[in-house]
């Protein structure tokens, strides 16, 4: 079955709402639950959508965002699995298959603007500098506008105009290019914790910085917090010790002559 | 600085914040992550407590809304009402922003373990096992718990407020031995993100004379060696030398191809 203008106009605005909270990760409708769903409902065909979301949530719910990472893009994954199944005749296993290259479409488009969206914290920079929040507040939202607004060009596109020259496309893609942006999020966060640095760093703390480095990349640890808590215990125990010093220092001025 | 008094911020005015934080992560990029929109949601806050258009909101969105953050969203509410309790109370701002990047990366750990790895797959599987049995019941209740969740922010941002404002006089009566423990806290956590966030690593099958891995070189004298070399370089680059950070972001995007096209990395 085809998918008519009306159809596909639909699809890419609630693509494009979607997105926002893709982007957010606070609702969560992004998740292939709703997104298959409401795509099934938009095709009139809302027990394929209840199927889709089944096994595409269960394929797509181990793929966090945690720790800065970007998989393939869910919100595309739901939206094409019904889609390719609805014009294809086919079960929503099989289009969950075909509906990869979508995602990863999606996936290369994200990271590729959060690496350039980098630039823009130029401008929020200049906007605090010079007192502007209108200006710190746009400069917020524009790249966040720039990327829904991509996020349902593509669902308009992949659904309604160009499916199969999409799908080529992705294929033929040379695999340098992304797998280049892929290094580049990955080199990209040392630019951020060297700028913390920068206003963080002082000679007194330098041992600090080497023994947090250090016990995380020894240890096995699934994130910061128990190195979190060491830094704490450090930090009392220096505290304790200024602390002490101070009292002192001021018991002895007391008793001087 | 002067010490403001405080309830500047209503009941009212704290839930807003509350509910304007279900937008945090807006304008997320890779370089300062979540920054960006940390300072939004706290800026109907600041513009309470110093006025509209006051040069303070701009040097407090200075400080808090442009520097590396990277947390998970409750945390992040959290960490907003406590920034915006100290700072009501006039609080030192290096003390605050300590705080603020020692702790956002424990909390994320927190947050990410309950919503991220708990709560997350638990309300996906059971909605999904519903969708199998061609029930609509399954996405209505996945879409309202997380709308439940959402809410919740709200309590988060609240409880972050109240800590802050218990917290405060034991913070100021110590504000030198503090921001140094502060200091301390910040910096090692940072250190602890480095070999978390930067990946710099080159494949296993890049040899030197076909025989050394290039990778296995640098693992065996410490491991994430190349990560904190590299964010070594950039500090100091930026210490040292004036280069635009533009410029630098799209040099390491452009560096990040070229060693993909030429198989390196």
């Amino acid at each position: 079955m085809s998918i008519t203008l009306f159809q596909g106009i639909l699809l890419a605005v609630i693509i494009f709402l979607l997105a926002w909270d893709a982007r957010w990760e606070c609702f969560f409708m992004f998740h292939p639950i709703v997104v298959c769903t409401v795509t099934g409902l938009v095709l009139g065909d809302v027990k394929l959508g209840l199927q889709a979301a089944a096994i595409t949530e269960l394929s797509y719910l181990g793929l966090s965002t945690v720790g800065g990472t970007v998989p393939p893009n869910a919100l595309m994954a739901g939206l094409m699995t019904v889609v390719l199944a609805y014009k294809g005749g086919l079960s929503a296993e099989a289009a969950l298959g075909l509906s990869l290259p979508f995602a990863l479409l999606m996936q290369w488009i994200v990271i590729a603007c959060q690496s350039l969206f980098s630039g823009f914290n130029v401008k929020l920079e200049e906007a605090a500098a010079k007192n502007d929040m209108k200006a710190y507040r746009f400069y917020v939202f524009l790249p966040e506008i720039i990327l829904t607004l991509l996020y349902a060009l593509v669902a308009f596109l992949s659904t309604y105009a160009l499916q199969n020259v999409i799908s080529d496309f992705v294929n033929s893609f040379p695999e340098f290019v992304s797998h280049g942006f892929e290094i580049a999020g990955g080199l990209l966060p040392a630019v951020g914790l060297a700028l913390l640095l920068k206003v963080m760093l002082k000679k007194e703390n330098v041992a600090y910085l080497i023994i947090g480095f250090l016990l995380m990349s020894v240890l096995d640890l699934g994130n910061v917090l128990p190195v979190a808590l060491f830094a704490v215990a450090l930090a009392l125990i220096g505290f304790m010790r200024d602390k002490n010093t101070t009292v002192e220092e001021e018991t002895d001025d007391g008793e001087g002559i | 600085m002067a010490k403001e008094s405080r309830e500047k911020l209503t009941d009212k005015e704290i839930k807003n914040l509350g509910l304007r934080s279900m937008f945090y992560q807006t304008g997320f990029n890779f370089e300062k992550m979540q920054a960006g929109s940390f300072g939004w949601c706290l800026l109907p806050g600041l513009e309470k407590i110093y006025g509209k258009d006051s040069p303070e909101v701009g040097k407090a969105i200075t400080t808090y809304g442009l520097d590396f953050i990277n947390t998970e969203q409750h945390a992040a509410s959290f960490l907003m009402g406590l920034v915006l309790s100290m700072e009501e109370n006039g609080s030192d701002r290096q003390l605050i922003k300590s705080m603020k990047t020692g702790l956002f990366g424990s909390l994320a750990g927190i947050g990410d373990a309950i919503f991220w790895f708990t709560l997350l797959p638990i309300s996906g599987s059971i909605a999904a096992s519903l969708c199998g049995q061609n029930l609509l019941i399954g996405p209505v209740f996945f879409i309202a718990f997380w709308i439940l969740m959402a809410l919740s922010r709200v309590l988060f941002l609240k409880a972050g407020y109240r800590l802050g404002s218990n917290a405060i006089e034991m913070l100021t009566s110590n504000v030198k031995e503090l921001t140094k423990a502060a200091g301390i806290l910040g910096v090692m956590v940072v250190g602890a993100m480095i070999p978390s966030y930067v990946s710099f690593s080159f494949p296993e099958d890049l040899t030197l004379f076909g025989t050394v891995g290039v990778q296995s070189i640098f693992d065996s004298i410490i491991p994430n060696l190349l990560p904190a070399l590299f964010v070594g370089l950039l500090y100091y680059i930026f210490k040292k030398k004036q280069v635009g950070i533009v410029a630098l972001i799209l040099g390491i995007i452009v560096f990040s191809v070229l060693m993909s096209l030429l198989g390196i990395m």
